[in-house]
């Protein structure tokens, strides 16, 4: 017995083992919630269970990745939620009263609040400005905007091209978890496999290092948030069809849910760490968290207390494995 | 650590082994012999919508307890999201609920989860406010006639400033069903009465704070000329009475919708001429007659309208509790 375990605690201490963790420690957590979920409560399980969750995070992910590398070049993006609320208002605008071809409408709205995005980025790199502060006076702008467009009244949407972006399928999967995985193919190979995927990361690392290499810090910080800008407008769209509905009021307070899937999924706030798979992990936590607590049939009360220590948990477990590592 | 993992797993299995089956039985709509209620609550953190969740907490666990009904969810927090709300049906449905009490956070944006539960031919018992789709397609709603207290408030006004004068209107959170409606009533007699005249209409997002904020600036603009604030709801409306009367106002006509204790209070120590009581218990306690009802196979009604009262100072003392 006495042997066991020592070779128990000698496996632990392994450098194996905290190489192993400290790369994929995120999709043990996972895996390790799935289960201990799957057991605890068979509906959690079901096939139409999974697929509601893949279609739930579906909203929050796209948030994540923008998220991910404005975080990992060394920012914060607090516009998000207000986006959404822009580009749901926008494609109430444009579909139901202008009765616009939809994927125009979608276009359009994209390039606005990209643009945004990119006038966030712009603010914060060409002046200095303290990321927080500005996303944040931005953040107030934008849902104003989105109040004076619409005149803060809900317009509903009838359009069926529209509420298919979340309620529509192709073959058994439903397109808002296709446009995530689309989108997170998409960030992994810009993140990992580009020039500026490495900028973004050498920013975050260390923004002098990177001005002595060459690296153009203005633009690289530029393209974070603008990036951000476009999938939080593409947020927007899946949230707009979801409701059915284009109202100024919506998406308060997604930014925390961004944020949190980014740090469980190891992105680091002190910049140039970070990976899409990891992100993505982190995204679906937060989906089965949210998900499984209510399968489970834990009071909402303590739901997001649960959260909050989730989340203090993850960055802790990081913070040991990569130290002894 | 092994020790742990194996009690985590026995928990598991302790819990798994919980849900067993049982007969047949009425007002089941998805054939697993259970009757499993869902509730999805607009929110737990607004003063208004505390009891109404306490009274659910209880009386849906004293009916798990009687055998009434086999399960419910516990009380899903909706927080005030449409988005969120959505997702709460879609977990619903994964839990085979066959009722469901929601308390919508929006009139459009939690239409489809109305409609998703629907389709899945489930019960929908639609509580407090409507959505646009709860005439076609929930089972029952029960709540209260939104447009009918906006008259309430509007006649109370009239009937307290007989010189008629200037007047704001403080609204609720634009876009939700309550604040529309409850404008079109109070509009229906304010807008008839020429003695009255609008100076603003701004929302005040249903707190107490925003409230306060708007009535400070619009004493500060019109003063004596200000004769009354009419407000979507009572935390707003005894939060601007509250700056009237700090501001040696105590004449200015301050009302609105709900009944909560505080404004309550303040009728009952005569710094508040009245509020409009929204009976919140009373529409859930006839939500869930109504879920008791299909889980007896018994029929149900279309819709259950629960009464406002005008609460004065005559009869503060049958609604005001003291607490």
């Amino acid at each position: 017995m006495d042997k066991t375990l020592n070779d128990k605690k000698s496996f632990f201490k392994s450098d194996s083992f905290r190489l192993f963790m400290g790369k994929y420690g995120i999709g043990v957590i996972l895996f390790i919630i799935l289960v201990a979920l799957s057991i605890a409560e068979p509906d959690f399980r079901s096939s139409r269970n999974l697929i509601n969750i893949a279609k739930q995070v579906a909203i929050n992910g796209s948030i994540a990745f923008g998220m991910c590398l404005v975080i990992t070049a060394g920012g914060i993006d607090l516009t998000v939620g207000s986006q959404l609320a822009l580009a749901a208002v926008l494609l109430g605008e444009f579909v139901m009263k202008r009765e616009m071809n939809v994927f125009v409408s979608c276009g359009l709205t994209l390039v606005i609040t990209t643009a945004l995005g990119m006038i966030s980025g712009a603010l914060i790199s060409k002046f200095n400005m303290f990321p927080f502060v500005v996303t944040l006076s931005m953040q107030l702008v934008i849902r104003g905007m989105a109040q004076v467009i619409s005149n803060a009244q809900a317009v509903s949407i009838t359009n069926t091209t529209l509420k298919a972006f979340y309620q529509g399928k192709v073959g058994a999967i439903p397109v808002p978890v296709i446009i995530l995985l689309v989108l997170a193919v998409i960030m992994y190979i810009l993140l990992h496999w580009t020039k500026l995927g490495r900028y973004i990361l050498a920013v975050g690392g260390n923004e002098k290092a990177a001005i002595a290499s060459g690296v153009n810090v203005f633009w690289t910080k530029v393209m974070t948030y603008t990036i951000s800008g476009f999938t939080a407008g593409l947020a927007g769209i899946i949230l707009c069809a979801k409701t059915s509905s284009a109202q100024s009021n919506l998406g308060v307070g997604y930014e925390t849910d961004a944020i949190a899937a980014c740090v469980i999924g190891g992105t680091s706030f002190a910049g140039g760490v970070a990976t899409i798979p990891g992100t993505l992990m982190g995204i679906i936590i937060i989906g089965c968290i949210y998900n499984g607590m209510n399968m489970v049939g834990i009071s909402s009360y303590y739901q997001s207390i649960v959260k909050g220590c989730m989340i203090i948990l993850s960055v802790l477990f990081d913070k040991v494995i990569n130290k002894k590592k | 650590m092994k020790k742990i993992l194996a009690l985590a797993l026995t928990l598991c299995m302790v819990l798994a082994l919980c849900a067993t089956a049982s007969a047949d039985r009425a007002g089941d709509v998805n054939g697993d012999g259970k009757f499993i209620v869902g509730y999805i609550s607009k929110n737990t953190t607004d003063t208004f919508h505390g009891p109404i969740n306490t009274y659910a907490q209880e009386t849906l666990d004293a009916l798990v307890a009687d055998g009434t009904i086999d399960e419910w969810t516990g009380i899903l927090d909706g927080l005030t999201d449409p988005g969120h709300q959505c997702d709460l049906a879609d977990d619903c449905l994964s839990k085979h609920c066959d009722a469901v009490i929601i308390l919508p956070a929006e009139a459009e944006g939690t239409a489809p989860a109305v409609e998703a539960l629907a389709n899945d031919g489930v019960a929908v018992v639609v509580v407090n406010s409507k959505t646009n789709n709860t005439d076609d397609l929930a089972a029952t709603y029960c709540g209260s006639d939104d447009v009918y207290a906006g008259t309430l408030l509007a006649q109370h006004v009239v009937d307290n400033c007989p010189d008629g004068g200037k007047y704001l209107h403080i609204q609720g959170v634009l876009g939700n069903s309550a604040q529309i409606q409850r404008g079109e009533g109070m509009h229906s007699i304010m807008d008839a009465n020429d003695k009255f005249e609008m100076v603003g209409e701004l929302t005040g997002n249903w707190s107490s704070d925003e409230a306060m904020k708007i009535a400070e600036d619009y004493l500060t603009r019109f003063g004596e000329e200000l004769v009354a604030i009419i407000c979507d709801n009572d935390d707003m409306s005894s939060g601007a009475q509250g700056v009237c009367n700090d501001a040696g106002l105590p004449g200015v006509v301050c009302v609105g919708v709900d009944g909560n204790n505080y404004p309550l209070s303040m009728v009952k120590a005569g710094t508040m001429l009245a509020t409009v009581l929204q009976d919140g218990v009373g529409q859930i306690a006839a939500g869930i007659d109504a879920v008791v009802a299909l889980s007896k196979g018994e029929a149900i009604e279309k819709e259950y309208s629960i009464p406002f009262v005008l609460v004065t100072a005559e009869n503060v003392d049958d609604y005001y509790t003291g607490e």
